[in-house]
């Protein structure tokens, strides 16, 4: 009598527990990750391109000739004022670059009002680097 | 003559797509996504364009809307701040460096003490985060 046996079938792995491992990491993944493009601004260090100082308009001795500053105010408003006038980003990009271009040891001076928003200083930092400013110092009036 | 049908065998349900999805979508996150750095109160970094690519690793010190500072995530007054970094940046070892994570709308008048006060650290980068595109 000939019997006739069944194949064996190869051992079965059980992927439910693979999906469940998974899916907690899918998850996992999803909520604790941001997807904002973040960037950066030196202000202190190696890579430095601001300088925030709390020594006043005139800085330490030394430092570039007064003739050679350029104060930017920024008021609480997040505008721009250039010598008591307010202007406009794309007007003090011009003001600036023309400095830049005729004085290029220009350092301009930020003094930037306590009530001012981070976006506005980084808007004017912004424009400052668009018209070709190479040393921007941000001052900081304490009181006293 | 009595035919006996078989039973209608349920189709099998294949979960092994489920599984290729689940493994892109998983692959898509953990490349794509960037860990939040576990701030305590909501953030909205300022926009800007001119930022240079911000790499990974250091210690993240947050500011809130209302001035309110958090070390890596941990709410802290700015004083308690500043002495651990200090520490931190004279214990030697790898450079420091900070991230200043300030909200957009945060005056002025709280970002400028904190990073004149880090000034003071031995060897350290400060830097602040920005973003160049609106969320």
């Amino acid at each position: 009598m000939r019997l006739n046996r069944k194949k064996r079938l190869g051992m079965m792995i059980s992927v439910t527990p693979l999906v469940d491992v998974m899916l907690i990491l899918l998850i996992f993944f999803m909520v604790t990750s941001t997807y904002l493009n973040l960037d950066m601004i030196p202000l202190i260090g190696g890579a430095r391109q601001t300088d925030v100082t709390s020594e006043g308009p005139d800085g330490p001795p030394g430092e570039a000739p007064e003739s050679a500053n350029l104060m930017v105010r920024l008021g609480a408003d997040g505008r721009p004022y250039v010598s008591g006038r307010a202007v406009d980003f794309a007007a003090l990009t011009g003001i600036v670059s023309i400095r830049v271009a005729t004085q290029p040891a220009t350092q301009v001076l930020i003094l930037p009002s306590g009530a001012a928003t981070t976006q506005a200083l980084v808007s004017l930092m912004d424009a400052l680097s668009d018209a070709g400013a190479q040393n921007v110092r941000v001052v900081r009036l304490e009181v006293q | 003559m009595h035919l006996r049908r078989q039973a209608a065998r349920r189709p099998h349900e294949t979960i092994i797509t489920l599984i290729d999805i689940v493994f892109f979508l998983l692959v898509f996150f953990m490349l794509m996504g960037r860990f939040d750095t576990t701030s305590p109160f909501e953030l909205r970094p300022p926009i800007s364009l001119k930022g240079d690519t911000l790499p990974a690793g250091g210690v993240t010190v947050s500011l809130a809307v209302d001035g309110r500072l958090a070390l890596d995530g941990v709410e802290r007054p700015r004083d308690e701040i500043v002495r651990r970094l200090t520490e931190q940046s004279a214990g030697g070892g790898e450079r420091l460096f900070v991230r200043i994570n300030a909200d957009a709308s945060a005056p002025v008048r709280h970002v400028l003490p904190l990073i004149t006060a880090l000034e003071g650290l031995a060897e350290g980068d400060v830097v602040l985060v920005v973003t160049p595109e609106a969320e």
